[in-house]
């Protein structure tokens, strides 16, 4: 009896104190919040801690570790870096002026297409090289296999797949060829080979020790391809898709010849000082004009932009 | 004995239809937190809208806008004093919001002109915008940055938690000309009143 009316008064008195919240809660069903259980030790107030003391600064924590007489081994912060491929183009490939622009019927044609090879004694050298750590090698076949890799590597950035990219492409030539555009979309298309893919120049430099070899070829080729770049809204910034361009370029292979494992990469384009200028941005660029001192005046008329010098740059 | 189980009964009975409620208040509760389950105190998606990629556009379709997002945050004022700033800008093109901040005496103003300009460098550099000046404010707004706590010692030992105001502000400029308010004649206006005095039904009538 006492018991049941204690179970029945225990029951009565949780029912009740949950009733009370509940019964608030049923009232405003609008903002269920959490259920708070009555507890007596429950923190309800906040102090923001106090911004005067800052904690005494420690003196030398090795100092008091080596009072203590812990000794620590010595630490060697060092990171082992692996460098995959070299930081330029060596020695680079001059390309004779209008190399594309003569016909093979003209007598300076028919002189430039009878260039061979073997009139650069350093290249043969470097071929020399090559062929010691690669055996398939053979300038023959290079050259297509270079185009290939070309191919690939343009469309796997139009994929913008960066595992393949980076295979194809060296780590000097990723950022080069990726860089602003990782909110663009780009449509590259290869239509045809005008003519069919040589090698031209041969080098082997080494880099910090001796022994270290990389091996870059410069391959020429001439072909047809189709650019378009949309920005991020889907608006075209550069080129057209139905239009293609015949284009000469000077491509540099690279591999880095004492690692088994390596393969011959994309390193970089060479862009010769004759080369014809490229198509413009459809967009409104403002050119900085002159640099005027206080007194002077701006004179549209007399004011000439100042071109760029044409140098032989690599890219 | 016997009118102490009916007792116990009962008070059973309400526990059950109360946890009942319980229950449903709680499912209740579980339904209202999915209207906001990815959002933490950490997450910048202000700026994230900055990384949205549109597929190209096909030749006739109108030329798409550039929408450029940029935010300031932990700006060391209030958010209801910088909302007044905030409000009068909203619509206004980028060259007037900026002489307009210009010659503000607020400390907002200042910190708004700067906050513009660098979205302003953002736009053109990076988003492919034509013309700088042809970009107007659609969206302007500040926020609640996160606060800092002081105490704030009051008389008899009492005291008061003094909060360390900051807030964000958030812009979002987009490319063309600003929008035109639309503008109601009072004879338009008074049409629509009186077409929505006819609109009325009345129910149960003869």
């Amino acid at each position: 009896m006492a018991t049941s009316m204690m179970r029945t008064f225990g029951a009565l008195r949780s029912v009740t104190c949950s009733s009370l919240k509940n019964a608030e809660l049923a009232l405003d069903v609008r903002h269920p919040g959490p259920l708070f259980l009555p507890v007596r030790t429950k923190k309800r107030y906040f102090i923001p801690p106090a911004v005067g003391l800052k904690g005494k600064k420690e003196e030398n924590p090795e100092a008091m570790a080596q009072a203590a007489g812990i000794v620590f081994r010595q630490q060697y912060f060092e990171r082992p870096i692996n460098i995959a491929c070299s930081a330029g183009v060596f020695d680079p490939y001059i390309p004779p002026e209008g190399d594309a622009r003569l016909s093979a019927l003209s007598k300076e044609g028919l002189k430039q297409r009878t260039e061979q090879i073997r009139q650069s004694a350093a290249s043969q050298l470097a071929i020399r090289k090559i062929k010691e750590h690669d055996s398939e090698f053979s300038t023959k076949t290079f050259a297509e296999q270079a185009q290939e890799i070309f191919v690939e590597a343009h469309n796997a950035l139009t994929h913008f797949n960066r595992e393949m990219l980076h295979s194809l492409v060296t780590e000097r030539c990723y950022p080069e060829m990726t860089r602003g555009n990782r909110y663009k979309t780009i449509r590259w298309r290869f239509v045809e080979s005008l003519e069919p893919p040589r090698v031209v120049h041969a080098r082997c430099p080494e880099m910090v020790t001796k022994g270290n070899l990389y091996g870059q070829v410069t391959v020429r080729m001439h072909s047809k391809q189709t650019i378009a770049i949309y920005d991020r809204f889907g608006r075209l910034m550069l080129g057209s898709e139905e239009q293609p361009k015949d284009v000469l370029e000077y491509l540099v292979i690279e591999r880095h010849l004492i690692n088994p494992y390596s393969r011959w990469r994309l390193h970089g384009k060479i862009v010769p000082s004759w080369a014809p200028p490229k198509d413009p941005v459809i967009k409104t660029v403002a050119i900085p004009g002159p640099e005027l001192n206080p007194w002077e005046e701006y004179d549209a008329l007399n004011y000439k932009v100042p071109k760029p010098a044409s140098i032989q740059w690599n890219k | 004995m016997a009118a102490a189980m009916r007792g116990v009964a009962f008070i059973r009975n309400i526990v059950g239809s109360l946890h009942l409620r319980l229950q449903i208040l709680g499912g209740t509760s579980q339904q209202l937190s999915c209207l906001h389950t990815s959002i933490s105190l950490d997450s910048k998606h202000w700026e994230k809208n900055n990384r949205k990629v549109y597929p190209p556009q096909l030749l006739d379709e109108p030329r798409r806008p550039a929408e450029v997002y940029h935010s300031r945050r932990q700006i060391k004022y209030s958010k209801d004093k910088l909302w007044y700033l905030a409000k009068m800008i909203r619509g206004m093109s980028i060259d007037e919001a900026i002489a307009q901040l210009e010659f503000n005496d607020k400390k907002g103003a200042k910190i708004m002109k700067e906050v513009l300009l660098e979205a302003q460098e953002m736009a053109v550099k990076n988003h492919n915008v034509e013309y700088k000046s042809n970009l107007y404010l659609a969206e302007s707004f500040s926020g609640k940055g996160k606060y800092l706590k002081r105490i704030r010692y009051h008389g008899r030992g009492m005291f008061g938690i003094m909060d360390k105001v900051y807030c964000h502000y958030f812009v979002k400029l987009v490319e063309g000309l600003p929008p035109k308010p639309e503008q109601k004649t009072s004879f338009d206006q008074a049409k629509d009143y009186v077409q929505s005095l006819k609109n009325r039904t009345i129910i149960h009538s003869l």
